[in-house]
């Protein structure tokens, strides 16, 4: 039974010259900026808007928007290379969300035209709703406590809504808060209709989901680090706890899920910009992969750090809050099971 | 980064059409089922055609006894006879121990044994595990003790696959009982010719075997590298068998499973997604059942999972992935996935049956799934290598 796919392809994992140089200025970046009493500092709220202002300052929310729209046309394989680092320090800034708002408002066209400058350039913040709005139901939106726009499906409609919205103390202390995408707080613009929105939105709604995966994996390598160092100096019985199997292969299995994590949303953004419209189970696994791997890596980090991993004063926590925190704002990442099948299998038949 | 489809010139498609005759040719139905009945993995008829091409040692200058085939060429070549489920350990060990042999052995021995590796007339096995050492290899016991210009050896060798159709074991032997456990250690090329070898059934359906060396007399010439140094002739092969080796020159190519061992888990969901999309009596699709669709789902992305792993956590994540998912995929189709193959009303053939055993094995093969768990930890996290750990066998 031949199970070679009908097409050879090359699987080189490995970055180039300037996706190295992208990776390594973003990483300096958020090391040198965001040390952990920042993200405490920014808690409960999830958001520093210093550090914010200092991303909007280098262009970072305009990296991916195309250069005709104002932006650097960068694609989804350099925008992972920048949300994986911003996730290993538990950066509190809503760059994913602008990220993909941004790109969605470029691909409008001159309804969003004006909307996308002032995204660009800091004086408007505009978010994405990951779930399509129902009239009369408020929904949690993603940075909604720090936004004053919402880009939403809302029936046939792909509507900008202004406002603000209400935030909720929440797991992981991120800016998630609650809006009325009917547009009666605010003003409401309808930016696409029918078809053509369903897609517009469906199409960022992935691609935020691609690049909170990056910011997972970024995640779940920092909480593994944080670990091992502690199984690499705290003794016990005699000897450092990293010498006993149960915790080192513990550290191992998180590990090879981190670094596979890593690999899938490389190749998911590879094929979302080099053969778009192709391959609809990638990214849906990437994500899926990078949220189970970074629930994994906190689990574990916490149970590695013992009795002082179940403290607040452990950094420890931080990282395992915000694995669910990411996640969960878009519905159980288990949902993506269906998209997989979908996508390789095709839609279920109805009798 | 790249994944783009490889842009084949016509040497090379007309190359893959001649590889596809080939297997066409040499690897009947009768082939396939002399392996499934013997477990031998390996086929003199085969072995012995693939070197009259000089596909023993694909990428060798023709006078060498290889094909000169380029790096492409050569990946097309393996990926073909893979997935046509050519019966290879043999070939797979031999040339993995040949680049010892090449570094290591006397001038005599390498003008005898390189020529007839390349035709395929001399074939190497694995000599390293005993009956009381599996992993730690280090910890052989087999004697080899000087007598003049000759060795005598004197032990038993365990796992040795391949016996049967090979010439040579790449053997591992004890040459100083006093000297510290790495120490000690001195490697042969020993000729099988005199040794008794007894075969062994495995769940997994290969045969491998127990061999006795009794008082087994050898040249000098057959020794590889300097005496008591044998650990560092081993750790050529090992860091290959380990995943552990340079990654070969050339682009990498995408293989289902990413690592021979995930072979099985792309089988498994291959036969799996293949029965789902069958309508059983009443017209229904399994497919259609959500609980179907995310386990098929589920094994999908364990699959592309392993596909993208490499190294030391490729060769764990493919074992443990074919595993999982070759259990799954087989409970998943109920109760006629327990028919053997050749039984009428076997789900896709017992394939499903035969890959939930046969996995089992390749998280032992080759050093199990533990030890390289160790090697990681050890290597690429930084942590302390434990007190009752062994050394991990990559130096």
């Amino acid at each position: 039974m031949p199970t070679a796919p009908a097409t050879l392809r090359y699987a080189d994992h490995r970055l180039d010259e300037a996706q190295e140089a992208l990776a390594d200025v973003f990483s300096t970046f958020f090391e040198r900026e965001c040390p952990v009493e920042r993200v405490r500092a920014a808690e409960p709220g999830g958001f520093d808007a210093a550090l914010w202002g200092q991303l909007v300052d280098m262009a970072a929310p305009a990296m991916g928007v195309p250069e005709e729209a104002g932006g650097d046309g960068a694609g989804l394989a350099d925008l992972v290379l920048v949300t994986e680092p911003l996730g290993r320090r538990l950066a509190p800034v809503p760059l994913v969300e602008v990220s993909a708002a941004a790109r969605l408002l470029a691909r409008c066209g001159p309804p969003a035209t004006d909307t996308l400058a002032a995204a660009l350039d800091g004086r408007h913040l505009v978010t994405l709703a990951l779930h399509p709005g129902r009239p009369g139901q408020p929904q949690l939106v993603p940075a909604g406590a720090v936004a004053d726009a919402v880009v939403a499906l809302v029936g046939d409609e792909l509507v900008l809504v202004t406002g603000t919205g209400r935030p909720a103390a929440n797991h992981g202390d991120t800016p998630i808060a609650w809006w009325d995408l009917d547009g009666t707080a605010g003003s409401r613009t309808v930016l696409a209709t029918g078809d053509e929105a369903r897609r517009l939105v469906a199409g960022a709604v992935s691609e935020w989901k691609l690049l909170t995966a990056a910011a997972l994996v970024g995640l779940a390598d920092q909480a593994t680090r944080i670990a091992i160092e502690h199984a690499r100096t705290r003794t016990a019985f005699g000897a450092p706890i990293g010498t006993f199997q149960a915790v080192s292969h513990a550290l191992v299995d998180v590990h090879m899920d981190t670094e596979t994590a890593r690999r899938l949303v490389r190749k998911a953004a590879w094929f979302a910009d080099r053969e778009p419209g192709t391959d609809g189970h990638r990214i849906p696994m990437a994500y899926l992969h990078a949220a189970e791997t970074a629930m994994r890596a906190g689990t574990v980090g916490v149970h590695v750090l013992g009795g002082m991993g179940f403290t607040l004063e452990a950094d420890e926590q931080l990282y395992f809050r915000r694995a669910k925190g990411w996640t969960l704002v878009a519905g159980d990442p288990r949902a993506e099971l269906a998209a997989i099948a979908d996508a390789l299998y095709g839609p279920p038949t109805t009798r | 980064m790249d994944f783009s489809t490889v842009d084949l010139s016509p040497e090379d498609k007309a190359f893959t059409e001649e590889v596809r005759e080939f297997c066409d040719r040499h690897i009947t139905e009768e082939v396939l089922d002399e392996e499934r009945r013997t477990g031998n993995g390996f086929n003199l008829g085969l072995h012995l055609a693939l070197g009259e091409r000089g596909w023993i040692l694909p990428t060798w200058p023709v006078e060498d006894g290889g094909a000169g085939l380029s790096y492409l060429q050569a990946r097309i070549l393996d990926r073909e006879l893979r997935d046509r489920e050519a019966p290879m350990i043999s070939f797979g060990t031999t040339t993995m121990i040949l680049p010892a042999v090449l570094q290591w052995g006397a001038d005599e021995l390498k003008a005898d044994v390189v020529p007839k590796v390349a035709s395929g007339h001399a074939r190497f096995c694995l000599g390293y595990s005993e009956p009381d050492s599996g992993s730690d290899i280090a910890a052989a016991k087999t004697r080899a003790v000087r007598d003049g210009d000759e060795w005598v050896i004197d032990g038993q060798k365990m796992w040795t696959t391949g016996a049967q159709n090979c010439q040579y074991t790449f053997l591992i032997t004890r040459t100083n009982p006093d000297a510290s456990k790495h120490k000690g250690l001195t490697m042969f090329l020993c000729p099988l010719d005199d040794v008794e070898i007894q075969a062994v059934s495995t769940l997994g359906g290969e045969r491998t075997n127990m061999v006795f060396y009794d008082g087994i007399r050898l040249a000098d010439r057959y020794r590889l590298g300097p005496v008591d140094q044998g650990w560092m002739v081993l750790l050529g092969p090992l860091n290959q068998e380990h995943a552990m080796g340079e990654v070969q020159a050339g682009v990498p190519l995408e293989v289902a499973g990413g690592h021979s061992y995930g072979h099985a888990a792309a089988l498994a969901v291959e036969a799996a997604a293949e029965w789902a999309a069958t309508p059983d009596a009443d017209g229904r699709r399994p497919i259609d059942d959500p609980v179907v669709r995310q386990r098929l789902a589920r094994a999908a992305l364990q699959l592309e999972i392993a596909t993208c792993s490499e190294g030391p956590i490729g060769r764990i994540v493919t074992s443990e992935t074919s595993i999982a998912v070759s259990e799954d995929m087989l409970g998943l189709v109920g109760p006629a996935g327990l028919l053997a193959h050749g039984e009428p009303g076997a789900v896709a053939d017992g394939i499903l049956e035969y890959l939930h055993r046969f996995a089992q094995g390749t998280a032992t093969y080759g050093g199990t799934t533990d030890i390289h768990r160790n090697i990681i930890a050890e290597r690429f996290l930084g942590l302390p290598r434990g007190g009752v750990a062994p050394k991990s066998p990559v130096g």
